[in-house]
This record gives structure tokens, sequence and C-alpha cells, in this order.
């Protein structure tokens, strides 16, 4: 039974898997808030991404909600991420060290050695949202420190800020969280569903989107049912709030392609959907813009899932930011001789961690203690035999064995040409495939490849035009005036006055030493002159052949 | 390489395909085996045991794992799908240099498994085709074998009675015919040759008047007769049918897509409608016949579909599937082969590689026309 303003997803995505997702494990009990860890290593960033601003010093007190640091993005002028300290305690070293996401390069991050005793400052008033303008929200959401929560990390305050040139027409809440044994989102809407309605709501607000619809897999009732509740019970954004089901397949996710599902919009290749008027937001995201302006607190922790066969009681934690996996993983009675490797993230887009000391940062959505039996290494690879059931896998439309082909060659033209490019890694071919080929790997491989290629022949493209200006004035200084006087007379009139008409725009122009117009009208008259000389020749020859 | 990701696979391997694609043989199978006798059993027989025994030494040649490939049993999908299309009664030398050649010099020569350009089992075929003619299109016809059998005992002195007495080819007496003239270096003496020779029928299942003619399953069912009977000559038409059902477990088990069998099968339905002459003694037969007549199933979901030879992309998949049905009606109708079916496949074959470069899906978000851009604006 659908509740009201809850519709069902009837587009066809292309492509997808339906694999066994073992979310079931973790959603038995409820979220569980956390102890305070004895020591916290609060990520601020990787000194490559950008210039870090420490607020505090080693030695300091701090207090639960203070801000520690900031980083600030090279790249964007108005980026800038805040952390906050996630309880009380003092700061005993700033170092870098691993975190648990996807960059695998180590940050700077803060030492806090709790005191647990989670004293903390005012938190800022909360405020009706409905009385602030869009600008106020996207400050107040930056001012929190909040990050895309469903992996991406990219800041979410900018995300918005980059969509407000363009005209926001809807703006998507996903909560599908399609990849197996993920379950972060789904717990976190089936306890506290109508925070994610408000965030959602303060979202749609923030941007100035003229629609709003929350997004889920039809496959979770429960979280279906709470969020049917939350809009409900708030009337006031139950007008332009809706919730729409997608089909349970993985990746209906992904952005672009829950973009389609959603509301029938193909975002083209290499395009963001903020071009499009669509903006795309995590749930987990929603809920921290919700806790930023409802409740006035800075984004100090996140539901992180933890499951695997080697976990007695795989659950969803409120994970503070900074604490360690193995701290979780203690808790949740791992047994580690049970244990054959450990991922960060769902186990189709997940990266192996190394070792259990990473910190949780505000991306990691889930943590997997894997059996031995479970996500065991593929079999041996064997020979691809074309049978395409990595092509109807793929929700691009790729054809992986055709790709996988041409990466063997290293048929690079091809391999662009089959949109290599447009490869999202899903790892939905790889799940399909009879022979066990690693084929996201390849891709991978592939294109970082072609990407070193590319900055390889534009960085000798650009040294060999600086060579060829270096010919080309040395040459221009050996034959200066001369050559040119004697060509004039050998060009056409027509040429001539071409030619003419060149001095004066290159003399207004001044300073210019070196255009590319000038250099083909020189080589054009060049060929000219040596035209002249053959008809000159020729026509010797021939006079000199006639008499004969 | 396992560190990273995907983590989790659907457990799928090669080996379960093959597995299925033989299972999915078992019903056209059985029907041979009814029809026809233990023949189509021996060939089958004697092709695996060489395509074993060629696809070791291939692979003990080329350095390869032996154990892992051997173990994906695509050389005996290979040996089957070659043995069904050998008429049951030939020498047993005759399977063995196709299937090896098959192995050999189609599969391992081009690079082992998933990197021959032609179906292998179709090279064998069409090898044996051309070089064994008359072996290659001499099927006996089951009744006659029985009678014909039935008239001497193993001296080769006439049994009284006999002529009402049918036995069937699956008898002992079937089996022993079976055996020898797949082994006829095994007869004892010239009677038991003679005897059993003398009473084959040389006659292909293509016959052309077979395809001008009438369904004979509808005239059994018209005269009352069984269906399964042997007598009523409904053996190709349900041996197909057997092959159909096969064919669709392969769907149902998603094996196969349904881009090449829909193909080729609408292909043949539609040319041979237009060319079906009512009342001509020509072979321009019932569309009917032509898709139940002759070996049209049996290339249609087991032999155009595999995979390694065929095109790969979907369109690409319905271009192929087209092309092998007008090369089936065509070279059956006008060509000199009626059975077609391996010439089809192998054109088909010719024609892959390109359409799966100029018959491609389009990619996600590429190649949007101006009206789809305009229909995303609000």
């Amino acid at each position: 039974m659908l509740g009201v303003g809850t519709s069902l997803s009837t587009r066809r995505t292309a492509g997808g898997i339906k694999p066994p997702t073992y979310k079931e494990h973790s959603l038995r009990s409820r979220i569980m808030p956390m102890p305070i860890p004895p020591q916290l290593k609060i990520p601020v960033g990787a000194t490559k991404s950008g210039t870090i601003t420490l607020c505090i010093a080693a030695g300091d007190h701090v207090h639960k909600y203070q801000k520690l640091a900031q980083l600030q993005m090279s790249a964007q002028g108005r980026s800038c991420i805040p952390v906050h300290a996630p309880t009380s305690g003092i700061v005993s070293a700033i170092e870098e060290a691993y975190v648990a996401d996807h960059s695998q390069q180590k940050q700077v991050c803060i030492v806090l050695t709790t005191d647990g005793l989670d004293t903390s400052l005012p938190l800022e008033p909360a405020v009706d949202y409905r009385q602030l303008a869009s600008e106020e929200l996207v400050t107040a959401i930056r001012r929190a420190g909040i990050v895309g929560m469903g992996g991406a990390g990219f800041p979410a305050a900018d995300k918005i800020d980059s969509a407000a040139h363009q005209a926001v027409d809807l703006l998507i809440i996903n909560a599908a969280e399609c990849e197996p044994y993920i379950s972060a989102d789904e717990a976190l809407i089936r306890e506290r569903a109508e925070g994610v309605v408000t965030g959602a709501a303060i979202l749609q607000r923030a941007s100035s989107a003229r629609r709003c619809v929350i997004a889920i897999e039809s496959s979770k009732p429960d979280a279906i049912q709470a969020l049917e509740q939350a809009i409900e019970a708030q009337t006031n954004i139950a007008e332009n709030c809706e919730l729409i089901l997608v089909a349970s397949k993985y990746p209906a996710g992904s952005e672009k392609q829950l973009i389609q599902s959603v509301a029938g919009i193909e975002i083209p290749s290499g395009q963001l959907p903020a071009r499009h008027g669509v903006l795309v937001h995590n749930a987990g995201t929603s809920y921290a813009a919700f806790q930023a302006v409802a409740q006035g607190k800075p984004c100090i922790s996140r539901i992180t899932t933890l499951s695997g066969q080697a976990l007695k009681t795989p659950k969803n934690f409120e994970a503070l930011i900074g604490c360690s996996v193995e701290f979780l993983f203690d808790i949740c009675g791992i047994d580690k001789s049970l244990r054959a490797k450990t991922v960060l993230g769902g186990s189709l887009m997940g990266l192996q961690l190394p070792s259990d000391n990473a910190a949780v940062s505000k991306t990691t959505n889930c943590l997997i203690a894997a059996g031995s039996a479970e996500l065991a290494p593929p079999a041996e690879t064997q020979a691809c035999i074309r049978c395409g059931f990595c092509a109807d896998a793929c929700p691009v439309r790729l054809l992986p064995q055709q790709l996988l082909a041409f990466s063997k060659t290293e048929n690079n033209s091809q391999l662009l040409e089959h949109g290599l490019m447009d490869c999202i890694e899903c790892g939905a071919c790889d799940y399909v495939c009879p022979s066990h080929i690693p084929l996201v790997s390849i891709y991978q491989d592939s294109k970082a490849a072609i990407e070193a290629g590319r900055t390889n022949h534009e960085r000798s493209e650009a040294w060999q035009q600086r060579f060829q200006y270096h010919q080309y004035r040395i040459k221009k200084e050996k034959d200066q005036a001369p050559t040119r006087t004697k060509a004039a007379p050998a060009n056409k009139p027509a040429a001539e006055s071409g030619e003419s008409g060149e001095s004066v725009s290159s003399n207004g122009d001044g300073q210019e030493f070196f255009s590319k117009e000038k250099a083909s009208r020189e080589i054009a008259a060049a060929v000219a002159r040596v035209k002249a000389r053959r008809a000159e020749s020729k026509s010797v020859a021939s006079e000199q052949d006639k008499p004969k | 390489m396992d560190t990273r990701a995907p983590f989790q696979h659907s457990g799928k391997n090669i080996a379960q395909l093959m597995q299925t694609l033989l299972l999915a043989l078992l019903p056209g199978i059985c029907a041979s085996l009814w029809f026809f006798g233990y023949g189509i059993l021996l060939n089958i027989l004697i092709a695996g045991f060489f395509a074993l025994a060629a696809e070791t030494t291939m692979l003990r040649l080329r350095g390869k794992n032996i154990a892992l490939h051997l173990a994906d049993r695509s050389a005996l999908v290979c040996a089957a799908l070659f043995a069904i299309g050998i008429p049951p009664g030939a020498p047993w030398w005759l399977v063995a240099l196709g299937i090896i050649f098959a192995i050999v010099v189609a599969k391992h020569l081009y690079g082992g498994l998933g990197q021959n350009p032609f179906n292998p089992a179709m090279c064998g075929y069409a090898m044996l085709l051309l070089a064994f003619p008359l072996q290659m299109t001499s099927w006996h016809l089951p009744n006659e074998v029985v009678e014909g059998a039935l008239s001497v005992d193993s001296l080769g002195i006439p049994i009284a009675g006999a002529e009402q007495e049918i036995l069937s080819p699956l008898s002992w007496r079937g089996f022993k015919q079976a055996l020898l003239l797949s082994f006829p270096f095994a007869a004892s003496s010239d009677f038991d040759m003679k005897a059993f020779t003398d009473g084959l029928a040389m006659a292909t299942p293509l016959i052309e008047f077979k395809m001008a003619g009438h369904s004979a399953l509808l005239a059994a069912r018209d005269s009352g007769a069984s269906l399964f009977s042997r007598e009523s000559e409904t053996a190709w038409e349900v041996i197909n049918i057997g092959y159909l059902f096969g064919g669709l477990l392969l769907l149902y088990k998603r094996i196969i897509s349904w881009h090449i069998p829909v193909a080729i099968i609408a292909t043949v339905l539609v040319v041979s409608a237009l060319f079906y002459a009512p009342g001509s003694v020509s072979i321009y037969g019932t569309p009917y016949l032509h898709l139940f007549g002759s070996a049209t199933m049996i290339g249609a979901f087991f032999i155009a579909t595999d995979p390694v030879s065929a095109a790969t992309t979907r369109p690409g998949k319905i271009v192929y599937g087209i092309i092998i049905g007008l090369s089936i009606y065509s070279i059956r109708v006008w060509g000199s082969y009626l059975d077609s079916i391996a010439f089809a496949v192998l054109f088909g074959n010719f024609c892959a590689p390109a359409l799966d470069q100029f018959c491609r899906p389009r990619i996600f978000g590429q190649g949007l026309s101006r009206a789809n851009n305009e229909s995303t604006k609000p």
C-alpha cells in the first residue's frame, strides 16, 4: 500500500544487478549511540587538497562542538570545511594518519585524548529554518562542516552554491542505498525520518528548488512507512515533498541513474545534474543539515554500518568522527581469527582497508569485517567468452567485453570511442562475469594510463610549441627583410594587397611578435615563391625542349 | 588483484553455463535417440572422447593449466553440438576427424577458448561436409533399418515371419547395428556388415520432397497414428521441438539472450512465407517445415548463440540473427546444401566483428538529441 504522495517509479533504467544485500544483519538492532573512546583522531584533510588552518594547538583543552580547524580547498575560493570536536578532551597531537575513506592517502588529524566528561559548548540557538533566507541556510550548512555523507565527501554547501546560478527545479534526496551491506541510511530513516524530511525541506529552501523528492528503494518497507508518516506529520512540507520508490536493483542509487528513474532526465555525459535543474543530496546529508540548522549542531558524528561474518553483533552506530575502526569492531564483538579482510564501504565499490587503525571520517558509511567465506577472493580468471552478461548488467550501456579486448591491446582510441570514460566503476560487470575477470580494475588501469598519456601529450605539445617558436625566432632574426622584399615582386597583385593589409594590422598590434595567422601567411607567401620559381624553371625547361 | 572492488560475486562460472547447455541439449538428443537409435549416442561419445583428448593435448602443447581449462567443459559442449549434426551410422574416423579439426584448428590455433572467430563445431562440420559429402548426408531411416535387419538373423538367414515383427532401434540388435556402423572393423564377418548395411536406406532427412510436403506431425494426428511412432516420419519435427524446449530452457536460465534465436526464427519464417509456393514440388516449402523440418531450431538456439563467435552487442545480435536466417533459407533453397546451418552460422561469424563495431547501443548520457535535451527543461 502506498501512502499519499508516494509513487512508484515506472521508468526503466539500463542494466543493473540484484545481489544479496545482507543488510538484514545490521538492521536487526537500533542505531547504537557510541561510548566515548579514549582517543579520537579527527581528520581535517590531506595537505595536498588545500590549506589547513588550525584553531587550536597541541595541549589545548577543547569542548564538544568546538571548532578545531578548517580546510580551505585550494581549487575553489569559497569552499572550506570546518571540523569540530566530537567530545571534550585535550588535544595531544596533530599528526598525519590514515583515514577510513577512499582517498587512500594520509591526512592531517587532530588527536584528541578524551576526558569522558563530554562537556559541550552551548549550541547555537535552534532557529526556524522557514524564517531564514537561502544564503543564511547555506552559511549554516557550511559552518557545520557538512560534506556529502553518501561517500563523495564534497562540501554540501558548495554543491548547493554551484547550483545556485541555475534555476533548480528538483531536489532529490537519495535514500536508495542500493549497495550490499550498507544500511546506514535505512537505519537512519527508520528511526529519525522526521529529521531527514525536515533536512530535505531545509536543503530545498537553501537551494531554492521548486520540488523535492525523496527517492528510496521499494524493498525497504519500514523506512518507506517511516518517511510517509514523517511527511504526513509535517503538513507544510507535504505540499511539495513527495516520496518516489525506485526499483530495487544495484546501482539504483548512482546519481545519474537515480535522476533518470525519478525524473526521467538523462544527464548528458560529462555534465553536472545542476545544469539540468536537478540537485541530488544523500539522506545522511539531509539529516546533518537538519541537525545543523534546526538543532544548531555541527557535524560531529555519522551513522556507520558495521557488518560482516566476523562480527558477533553487526549493527549501525552513531559513530563519532575520528574514532578508530578497531574501537567500533571491538564493540561489535569482532573475532579476529574469523576475519579475512576489512572493507570500507559496500561490497561492490568498497575499498580494502590495510589496518584497523584508520579513523572514521564524515564519509565512512560502512565497515565490513568479512569472514573467510564471505567476499572471498575471486576464483581463477578465465578467458572472456563474450557472453555479454556484463553488457546486460551495465547501467551505462557500455560493452565491457569489448572494452576488455581494447584494454588488452591498449587501443586507446577505441576505448574512448566505446565510452570507457563514462564507466562509473559500479562493479556490476565484475559481479556477473562467469570468467571472474577483474573488469573494473582493468578499466581503472586503462583510465589511468589514458590520463597519463594525455598529460604527457599535453606537456610534449607545449614543449614542441616552445621549440617551434624558438626556431621561428632564430630564423626570423637570420633572414629578416631581404627575403621579403625579394619575394614581394614575384607574388601576384592579389597576394600583395593581402600582405599590405596584414602589415598594417600587425603594425597596429605593435607588441605582437608571434601569431598563428601571421605565420600561416608567411608560409603561404613562401609556397607562392616556390611555385613561382618552379613555374619559371618549367617554362625554361619547356623552351629548352622545344627546339629538339 | 583481490584487494580491489568489487569483492562480491554472483558465483556464476563458465563450467555451470556449459553444463546447463549440455542439459538443454537432452530433450533433442533423447528424441534423436528414439527415432534414429544408438548411432547419435555413439557419435556423441566418440566426439566427446576425441574432443577431450585433443583439448588435453593442445593445452599441454600450449603450456596451459590442463585441469583448470578442462574443467570449463567447453570442449564437451563443442563435441555435443558437433555430434548431433553428424548422421548416425557415420564411421568413427569421420567423427574423430571432424572434432579434432574443430578443437585443434578452429579453436586452439586461434588462441583457445574465447579467441576463436568461427564456431569450432561448425568448422568441423563444414570441413566434413566438403570433404566427405556422401558420408555426411547418409542418414538411415529407422524403419527400414529395423526391417532390413530383421529379415536376416546374425548368420544372414532370413527369419520366418520377421516381416510382421517390428523392433525398435533401441533394441539390442539396433545397438549392435549402430556399433558396427560406427566401428566397421569390429564386424566378425562379412555377413554382419552386409546384413546391416544392406538394410540401411541411404537418405537424407532433408530430401527435397520433405520440404515441399506436409507436416508429418499433422498427418500423423489426422490419421490417428502416434506422434512418436517411427513409421509416421515425424522424427525431425519432434526432434526440433525437443531442441526448441532446450532453447527455451536456456532463455529461461538466461544463458542466452532472446535476440539471436528470435531474429533467426522470425527471418526464416518471413522469408519462407514470402517465397512459399503451395502445390509446388520444389523446396519452397511451408514456413512450418522450414522451421521444424530440418535443423533450424538447433541452429537458432544452440549453434548461432555460441557467444565467442557471435555478435556481442544487442542490436548486433539482431542483425546477426537476420543474416543467419537469410543465409539458412538462401543456402537451403538456392544453394547446394540442404543442411545450411553450418555455412549460415560461419557466414554470420564473418560479419560479427563488423556488427560489433557498427551496431552499438547508445551509451548513457551520450548522443542525446536536442529534443531530449529540451525535454529536460522544466
